[in-house]
């Protein structure tokens, strides 16, 4: 089998401050750490394993400018065989465009494959569609919340899908097709710096982004940034770590839950 | 005439309480309302939008990317294009909605959890809710979104009763094919039936730290839960998950540490009477939706709560 699986380097926002800037027109993210997207971390290693079973490759792809490279090394570090660079500085918001510029990039370079894998969404713009949006384009049947793979054989796949509430859907998919990943799926191998050291000895392709331009035009825009409304908020306990934990038994105590 | 097109999801024969997210966001949009949806015995309010499409295939068949496709052409063919097309923001509604957006090359915003008339755009998640974007539609055709669950649903409008249409003839897909409804393994506890519930997130650290607040939860009487990125880990069972994709839970007193509060993870137990939430990142949503918050290290406060319940 041979996999393309997309990976994207985000910046982890988790525990930073985001400041909103140019009168609402961009997100400062200078000081913010950037790593992979949690989600194609588990494609990556979903893919990886279906090549250790089946035989065939990895190729690791990612958008963005230069520094996603690093992307790219920890994918091949986890066994993917190549990676690609599609080098832009631009940030396209929207995943409909993205979707156009790898459908052109696929098609000039002539990269074939058996399936595409992607995470099931990126942790920075949460849009969860370039998968459904490539693969409509491309005209192959499509899954997301993809949480378990059952079987992949030489024509199809069988999968699960993860709905709401514990219910999962098992469905049969027809290769050529493309796969959006759900975190959870597998437990994906610990890479060390090591290992990332290794795989920097391999080659990644740099392929110009405004090569693939044609008919990349985004259908939304962003008029503004805005942080979000504040609700009421919680009452919150500050002082000495003695006094907030007694202050919040307390609590436990008036509801009734403690004694 | 113009219209706004809304897709219900219907699942294992219920139609989805978060359909009237997407028909509350169609109602502000002051057009006539069409729903599409599967066949089947399920029960809904008719009164909600104009018009009613029952199409002639199952839960299952209509919910499948490929087979929508054909679906959503045939109502189009027969009543032209809609200014808007409403999905919820679900595994499926999010699945359609891509698939929709790619072969009809539409626009397509997706977990829109506001709209501004009057500026017409509508406002969308980024960075786990730190940022909204307001999003406007550049391109033609028929805009697509998906819509947070609880965001609209005040929104709706009771109409009197719909009127209902057939959709016949639906040629099916063979690309994908619906083979069976899986249900996860229950675990052996349940934390729907807890009092208390105390919960943990990606913030605590490591799989190493979940036995000092298995020992916390059992010195407090709680039930230990965890947010998604603590089940993916493998730190807790799945059975365990408190979100969307796991349990929604409703106790007394749920306590929080170390969750910043993805939305799906605040649908889950955002109706517990007392919500209390510990994290070190002041900006964490989570404090949004909690009666009391603490700002700091979790593990620092569990170590400091053990020691005071041991007395």
């Amino acid at each position: 089998m041979n996999l393309l699986v997309f990976t994207k380097r985000v910046p982890a926002t988790q525990e930073e401050e985001l400041r909103i800037v140019d009168e609402g027109r961009g997100v400062d993210l200078s000081k913010v750490p950037f790593k992979v997207n949690d989600w194609d971390n588990y494609a990556i290693e979903e893919a990886v394993r279906i090549v250790e079973k089946t035989g065939g490759t990895v190729t690791a792809i990612s958008i963005g400018n230069a520094e996603s490279d690093e992307v790219l090394r920890r994918a091949i570090a986890m066994g993917a065989k190549d990676g690609f660079l599609i080098e832009t500085d631009q940030v396209l918001h929207d995943p409909g465009a993205r979707a156009s510029l790898i459908l052109n990039f696929l098609k000039k370079e002539g990269i074939t494959y058996d399936a595409i894998f992607t995470g099931v969404q990126s942790e920075d713009d949460q849009f969860a569609s370039l998968g459904g949006i490539l693969a409509a384009r491309l005209g192959i049947p499509y899954a997301s919340m993809v949480i378990a793979i059952d079987a992949f054989e030489t024509d199809h796949v069988t999968a699960r899908r993860e709905l709401e509430g514990g219910l999962q859907e098992r469905i049969k998919v027809m290769l050529p097709c493309v796969l959006s990943i759900q975190s959870g799926i597998n437990e994906p191998r610990y890479v060390s710096i090591m290992g990332i050291r290794k795989a920097s000895k391999v080659e990644r392709k740099i392929f110009k982004g405004n090569d693939y331009e044609d008919n990349v035009i985004p259908g939304i825009e962003v008029v503004k940034w805005v942080y979000p409304d504040k609700k009421g908020g919680a009452t919150m306990l500050d002082g000495e770590l003695d006094g907030i934990c007694k202050g919040l038994l307390g609590i436990l105590k008036e509801k009734g839950v403690y004694q | 005439m113009s219209y706004t097109l809304v897709v219900a999801e219907v699942r294992r024969g219920v139609f989805e309480e978060r359909n009237l997210d997407s028909i509350g966001i169609a109602a502000l949009m002051q057009k006539s309302i069409v729903l599409l949806m599967p066949d089947g015995a399920y029960e809904m309010n008719g009164n909600l939008v104009d018009t009613i499409i029952r199409t002639t295939v199952q839960e299952e068949v209509f919910l499948n990317p490929l087979n929508f496709i054909t679906i959503l052409e045939k109502t189009m063919n027969s009543r032209g294009q809609p200014d808007l097309i409403v999905f919820t923001h679900s595994s499926s509604g999010t699945e359609l909605a891509s698939y929709t957006a790619g072969h009809f090359n539409m626009p397509l915003i997706t977990d829109v959890s506001g709209f501004d008339k009057e500026k017409n755009v509508f406002y969308k998640s980024y960075y786990s809710d730190k940022i909204f974007g307001e999003f406007r539609q550049t391109g033609s055709g028929p805009c697509i979104v998906t819509v947070r669950s609880g965001s609209f649903k005040e929104h709706i409008i009771e109409k009197g009763p719909a009127q209902t249409t057939a959709l016949e003839d639906i040629a099916l897909a063979e690309g994908r094919t619906f083979i069976e409804y899986v249900e996860e393994e229950t675990g052996a506890i349940d934390i729907t039936k807890a009092e208390f519930l105390l919960s943990v997130g990606r913030g605590i650290g490591n799989k190493d730290e979940i036995a000092d607040y298995q020992e916390l939860a059992g010195l407090l009487k709680a039930t230990l839960s965890g947010s998604r990125p603590v089940i993916d880990k493998m730190w807790l069972p799945k059975a365990q998950q408190v979100g969307t994709s796991g349990k929604t839970v409703k106790p007394k007193v749920y306590l929080a540490m170390g969750i910043s509060g993805a939305f799906q993870h605040i649908a889950g137990m955002k109706d517990s009477d007392c919500i209390i939430a510990v994290n070190k990142d002041p900006e964490a949503p989570i404090f949004q939706y909690a009666h009391y918050g603490v700002i700091g290290d979790a593990n620092k406060l569990r170590d400091k709560l053990k020691d005071i319940a041991k007395g």
